[in-house]
């Protein structure tokens, strides 16, 4: 099968799946206990009035009604209106989004990057010293309790030592200056996302290190390894050009699911340093039973889960010769 | 590199009178018809401003954008008020078409919160300083309740109404639009609002009470502006309080980072007493509890002392009206108090005694022959001497509020001491909310509202019998001729001292059938920084109000 004829299977095959998780999902958030109104309402609303706000929500139609409509709505392109925030859901997601991807895209990148580097190196001294602590290490940042260590963080960075702001993406009290230019506010956010970059990195870093160094002691026992060797070729060369491409295959499903999964966002990472993106977002709308911009959240993320599949499995194809379509 | 130009560029003071206010959450709007959350009106409450004001001390009505109280007149049934010269914050002036076209919206659009206008027949402007409103019955609530609402300006929301009018949904259509730059009567405006960032507001030129003598306090503002910043955490927002980050926290800090707070010298800790009720609930449509005896077992059973000193750490007081204790004007203080000062064994025997003559009995009862209290107490039997099935108390979860979920597991095992087959079930909010006011299937539950108005009107929205229907505020399901009486009379007096009264034997009725058991009342635990800003001024339900932000002043020697 051509890869043109692969792509087109698989976009078919993405259409129906995202169909299905898109009715699954409108079902679950309608039929779950909970009530949209309930924390709009008080005791000087009468009960006329309630009827009145659930009729202009909408949420008077039987459901299948209103999955009719959310269907329609979604295929031209308008994703509801937030019973919240009362504005386009696609609107706030839009704003939200590219905080998170700022943060948790470069954290998972400089992670990937750093934890394969080590690992690659680590594995080469295998059960020495060095090896045992940074595995040892490396199994407890992938364990670390992240509220925890977000927590930590700040108490030590920022109020501790004073070095970091304790909360937000931008300081306030800079942006609000006239004055302040394009390079101060920039420095700004890079000052902010230092600690719960730094978090996130802790966390990823560990678990692409135990992946790329299983990876590598795998693939030193390959016989194209013990011929390079034969050849005479120095250890970094084997190292690096022989053993290290091959092994990095499984770290590039990691990352890319990883990156693809990044776009929810940390919800528990972005509440501890109240980043405002779209994880935070997700949380609040499912908690206050904000049907439509729970569904744009877990749809975009579907849509992106499904898409890095289907990127990491062509990718596949370049980076090993021995997969076919 | 990076690291230490963004350190440095980090390492920034703020400057001039600007006061930093946190939030636990970004408001959801500016829209003021949309705006149900707690941040969204704390902006507001700076921006648009009402007729009357409470004053912080009496919470007797102050004449705000009104120049004096309203004058009534019983034989037409109008109110008359004179409006002060007072501008928008865009420099047009503030009139009585501004009142007018705010009362049209609310009653042409039925906007939520708002029904109280349906009493208001007409609304006059003879001039552009006089309102006068007809109403088609007296109604007592006029003043306190329908008077408080924000007033709008015309200019800024008639084509906001126009195109609402138009749209399919037009309550909808009203309710979405962004309103992110509102034209203020109050004593700020909002500059900037950056999503997920801050709200910045600076100050109005235009302000009416700008060095103006509104009931012996000249207002200011002597503040440049007000910076409102959001935190995800209460964790993060004492940090940065400690630290300085901010001036004030506008939201309510549970008791355990008192210690940690009060070791600041620059921090003070506000405690106000808060309008809200937190009770247990019960089901008075089915057994068991449709029998007022085993309500008022319950009642002697539950040790508020105890979950006040030891839920609350003190910071709260018992509650035994449903019309909450600083309410002074409104609250009861004549009521019984059932079970106040007993220990267990004088309460378990006392509620002993209350279902013994109701005709419960047990298979073991909880005292022997001698009147000792038993160690295990057997089944508790129903009048008709068969096992009480066993019910729930729902709760809201421990993340929402640990004092509600916890009070449900000491209740449980209080009732349980005598018998009573209880179970603390906690359940997320809105599905409580669910179960309890729309589908009404449950035993009892454990509730609060933490915004109660100051007009005790809510009386009769929670006991009428009439609002006993799904999504209606009589969750309880309670019946009582008298009561429902009471209240209709109590809506129509016009006379405050008779209108007390009947409010006074409305309580008196709650109280001894107990359809709501109102338990503990959370002092409101604000913290302010002193090192810049001195002048908050402490109210019912907190220093957040328009007169702390109209009287703030730079602290001597503040930073």
């Amino acid at each position: 099968m051509s890869l043109k004829r692969y792509i087109i299977r698989r976009l078919a095959e993405m259409a129906i799946i995202f169909w299905i998780i898109q009715t699954v999902l409108f079902f679950l958030f309608h039929l779950a206990p909970g009530d949209p109104l309930s924390r709009m309402v008080d005791p000087g609303m009468t009960h006329e009035e309630e009827m009145i706000l659930t009729e202009q929500l909408g949420l008077r139609e039987p459901v299948g009604t209103q999955y009719l409509y959310f269907l329609g709505n979604f295929f031209r392109g308008r994703f509801g209106i937030s019973f919240h925030y009362g504005r386009p859901v696609a609107r706030i997601i839009a704003q939200r989004l590219p905080n998170t991807i700022l943060l948790f895209t470069t954290a998972v990148i400089l992670s990937a990057l750093a934890g394969t580097w080590l690992g690659k190196l680590i594995s080469w001294r295998k059960e020495n010293r060095t090896d045992k602590i940074i595995t040892v290490g490396a199994l407890v940042c992938h364990t670390l309790f992240l509220p925890w260590i977000a927590m930590l963080m700040l108490w030590f960075g920022a109020f501790k030592l004073g070095w970091f702001p304790v909360t937000g993406m931008i300081s306030p009290e800079l942006w609000i200056l006239p004055q302040a230019t394009a390079p101060e506010k920039a420095l700004d956010i890079a000052w902010h996302m230092i600690l719960p970059m730094a978090t996130l990195f802790l966390i990823h870093f560990g678990s692409y290190l135990l992946i790329m160094r299983s990876s590598m002691l795998e693939t030193l026992t390959e016989d194209y390894i013990f011929t390079a060797r034969a050849k005479g070729l120095p250890e970094n060369v084997i190292r690096d050009r022989h053993a290290a491409p091959n092994a990095r295959l499984p770290v590039v499903t990691s990352v890319g699911l990883s990156l693809a999964f990044s776009i929810n966002g940390g919800a528990l990472t972005e509440t501890v340093f109240s980043w405002p993106g779209i994880g935070r977002e997700l949380v609040f709308a499912v908690s206050n039973n904000d049907y439509p911009l729970a569904l744009g959240c877990f749809l975009l993320i579907a849509a992106v889960v499904l898409a890095a599949n289907l990127v990491v499995d062509v990718l596949y194809g370049y980076l090993d010769p021995r997969i076919r379509y | 590199m990076l690291i230490t130009a963004a350190l440095a560029a980090g390492c920034r003071k703020v400057e001039g009178r600007l006061l930093r206010v946190g939030l636990a959450s970004e408001p959801k709007t500016l829209n003021v018809w949309l705006a149900s959350d707690a941040s969204s009106r704390a902006v507001l409450r700076l921006v648009y401003h009402c007729l009357y004001e409470r004053d912080p001390e009496t919470l007797a009505f102050v004449p705000w954008l009104a120049e004096s109280l309203p004058v009534y007149d019983p034989a037409g049934k109008t109110y008359t008020i004179r409006l002060r010269q007072a501008r928008w914050s865009d420099g047009r002036p503030l009139t009585s078409a501004d009142v007018a076209f705010t009362v049209r919206l609310i009653k042409e659009f039925k906007t939520p919160g708002c029904s109280r206008w349906k009493y208001v027949l007409r609304v006059e402007t003879p001039d552009p300083h006089t309102v006068v409103f007809r109403l088609k019955k007296n109604f007592a609530t006029f003043l306190s309740r329908t008077l408080q609402i924000s007033i709008l300006p015309a200019h800024k929301w008639k084509s906001v109404a126009n195109a609402a009018r138009h749209a399919q949904k037009p309550l909808a259509a009203l309710m979405r639009f962004k309103n992110e730059a509102p034209v203020s009567s109050g004593p700020f405006v909002v500059r900037q609002w950056r999503k997920g960032a801050y709200v910045y507001l600076t100050r109005n030129p235009y302000f009416f009470g700008k060095d103006k003598t509104i009931a012996g306090r000249r207002l200011g503002p002597s503040i440049d502006g007000v910076l409102f910043k959001f935190y995800g955490t209460t964790d993060v927002a004492m940090l940065a309080l400690r630290k300085g980050e901010m001036d004030m926290y506008w939201h309510h800090i549970q008791p355990g980072y008192m210690s940690v707070l009060q070791k600041n010298p620059h921090i003070r800790i506000v405690n106000s007493p808060k309008s809200a009720i937190y009770f247990m609930g019960f089901n008075t449509r089915r057994p068991p509890f449709d029998d007022v005896a085993l309500r008022k077992a319950v009642e002697v059973l539950v040790d508020k002392q105890f979950i006040v000193k030891r839920l609350l750490q003190g910071r709260g007081s018992e509650m035994w009206s449903v019309i909450p204790e600083g309410n002074k004007r409104w609250y009861n203080p004549g009521l019984p108090r059932p079970g106040q000062g007993l220990n267990r064994k004088q309460r378990i025997k006392l509620a002993f005694r209350i279902l013994s003559s109701a005709g419960y009995s047990w298979k073991k009862p909880p005292l022997d022959a001698t009147g000792r209290i038993t160690s295990r107490p057997g089944e508790l039997l129903t009048p008709d001497a068969k096992p009480m099935a066993p019910f729930t108390i729902l709760t809201p979860p421990a993340d929402y509020d640990p004092a509600r979920a916890i009070s449900g597991t000491m209740i449980q095992e209080w009732l349980r001491e005598i018998g009573m087959p209880a179970m603390a079930r906690p359940m997320e909010f809105g599905a409580l909310i669910q179960q309890v006011k729309v589908r009404r299937n449950f035993d009892a539950f454990i509730l609060g509202y933490g915004r109660l108005p100051l007009d005790p009107d809510y009386l009769r929205s929670f006991f009428h019998s009439r609002n006993d229907r799904p999504r209606g505020w009589n969750i309880s399901g309670y019946h009582n001729p008298e009561f429902d009486r009471l209240a209709t009379a109590a809506q129509r007096e016009m006379d405050p001292e008779k209108r007390r009264r009947l409010v006074f034997a409305m309580q008196a009725i709650i109280a001894a059938d107990v359809p709501y058991l109102p338990l503990y009342l959370p002092t409101l635990n604000e913290a302010v920084r002193t090192d810049r800003f001195t002048g908050w001024v402490p109210m019912l339900d907190g220093i957040g109000n328009r007169w702390s932000f109209c009287l703030l002043k730079a602290a001597k020697g503040g930073k």
